[in-house]
């Protein structure tokens, strides 16, 4: 198939949403690393929600992770190398980078906040964190990958490498990922309070997993799909798109119960997203989508369809307020 | 050079954080970030203590706070709380020496932030973060502030 008879980047986005079907749902179930590289990332995304308005418990999702997990060794990068180097554009390399960098340290940032939330969950969801834990682990290592193997950066340890990175990362990460890592440190001195709990899961669950990792991934992977570069990262990525419908439903089904058991809580996803929303409302440097098939206004339309999808599937409703600073939010490119 | 943590030190980091971030600084960033800070240090009214919790003796001892306080877009105090001095402030925060060390030398305030090497210990989280690039960046801005850092600083010279 050539770049013109594929779908674009964005067809998925003006088309209603997918209903899938039986046998799709049993591929993205049940494939293989090798196989997920043929599967169409907005049937991966599509397959995140498909389990939204009746979620599964904690034991469904770990049993579902010992099938889905991946190794990232198994990944050959050898192709991807000769697509970034020989087949992609200046713009096209930066725009990536631009976006791939903000998932490569917000996983690393995913993976080290998670572990204090254990603490204060049930038996079968600390089962679930742990899968999730591993999980996180195994997409900073993907990232740690792509980065020397593709992008050609060089570093001792995985530190070295986010180091180099970091000159992509965007001003405003700190705003999502630095009150994860705040609420983190909240919930490690308090891991019983279940209103901490609640506000950590509101940012962690519903905002970075929830909207801007799914939106950011398919960003590039639709990208990668339509242009036909980067077989590995396309696999691997995909691979951790399925992995984060386990950790968006285990998220929902934590906060849909917490505000069930004490519907006061709802004020805790409020006043968590009052701030996220307050702080999204601005950008630090000038994002260039266009080479990678996009608009900013269309990452923004895909955000807005993340989070409302996921409010009403699990039933949470926005006051007016917090619908008219949605109104104002800016991608951020990032996710975990 | 100001011994760090001394009332000299204290006083040019008055001066850089008032001042703000430098024309160079200001360049790497779109101006609808810099007008969003601008709209936040406008109308920001709160004090940050920016604490050190292991600072050697010869230096003041632990813990001992950088005092900043807020109003109408100015800072209006800003000062050294020893580890005998009362202390209160809308949002108290502490790192390590090492951490701080890092940061005079250097290190990236936006991971300092990140990476948790200055820690909010009291205070409305989320009312702290809503005003997080005025903090990250006058972070930086008091990391332009040289110090010295040894312990040799706070000794008095010999006779």
């Amino acid at each position: 198939m050539t770049i013109a008879e594929r779908p674009s980047p964005t067809a998925a986005l003006k088309a209603p949403p997918r209903t899938l079907s039986r046998e799709t749902v049993d591929e993205i179930d049940t494939t293989n690393l090798k196989g997920i590289g043929d599967v169409d990332i907005d049937d991966v995304l599509e397959y995140v929600h498909k389990d939204l308005r009746a979620l599964p418990d904690f034991t469904s999702l770990y049993k579902k992770y010992l099938k889905q997990r991946w190794d990232v060794y198994e990944l050959d990068f050898t192709q991807d190398r000769i697509d970034w180097v020989e087949k992609m554009t200046e713009e096209e390399r930066n725009s990536f980078l631009a976006i791939a960098s903000g998932f490569h340290h917000g996983e690393r940032q995913v993976e080290i906040e998670l572990p204090v939330f254990m603490i204060g969950g049930s038996e079968e969801e600390k089962l679930h964190i742990a899968a999730q834990i591993e999980d996180e682990a195994r997409h900073t290592v993907f990232f740690d990958r792509f980065y020397r193997e593709v992008v050609g950066l060089e570093g001792d340890d995985l530190m070295a490498v986010l180091d180099q990175s970091f000159q992509w990362v965007s001003e405003v990460f700190v705003g999502p990922f630095g009150l994860l890592a705040y609420q983190a440190d909240e919930v490690r001195r308090n891991p019983y309070d279940e209103r901490a709990r609640v506000r950590y899961g509101t940012t962690y669950f519903l905002w970075i997993e929830g909207v801007l990792a799914l939106s950011v991934m398919k960003v590039t992977l639709s990208y990668a799909r339509w242009r036909g570069f980067l077989p590995a990262y396309y696999a691997g990525f995909t691979a951790t798109c399925r992995d984060e419908s386990r950790h968006v439903q285990g998220g929902m089904r934590y906060l849909q119960d917490a505000v069930r058991k004490d519907p006061t809580m709802l004020r805790e996803i409020h006043d968590t997203l009052r701030t996220i929303l307050t702080i999204s409302g601005v950008n630090s440097r000038e994002i260039i989508y266009e080479p990678l098939g996009w608009t900013e206004d269309e990452v923004r339309l895909l955000m807005f369809q993340q989070l409302r999808r996921k409010l009403n599937d699990v039933g949470i409703k926005l006051s007016d307020e917090l619908e008219a600073l949605l109104q104002m939010v800016q991608p951020v490119l990032a996710g975990g | 050079m100001a011994q760090f943590f001394s009332k000299e030190w204290a006083d040019e980091v008055r001066d850089a954080i008032e001042a703000g971030p430098t024309e160079a600084m200001r360049e790497t960033k779109l101006q609808e970030y810099w007008d969003f800070y601008a709209f936040v240090r406008g109308q920001y009214e709160a004090s940050w203590a920016l604490g050190c919790r292991d600072l050697p003796r010869e230096l003041g001892g632990s813990p001992s706070y950088l005092f900043v306080q807020w109003h109408d877009g100015h800072v209006t105090d800003c000062r050294i709380v020893g580890p005998d001095d009362p202390l209160e402030a809308t949002f108290v925060l502490a790192g390590d020496y090492a951490d701080w060390a890092a940061l005079l030398t250097g290190y990236d305030a936006q991971r300092t932030v990140m990476y948790r090497k200055l820690l909010l210990e009291e205070g409305d989280l989320l009312q702290f973060f809503m005003a997080i690039y005025f903090f990250v960046e006058s972070l930086a801005c008091l990391a332009t502030v040289q110090a010295d850092l040894s312990a040799e600083a706070g000794k008095p010279v010999p006779a």
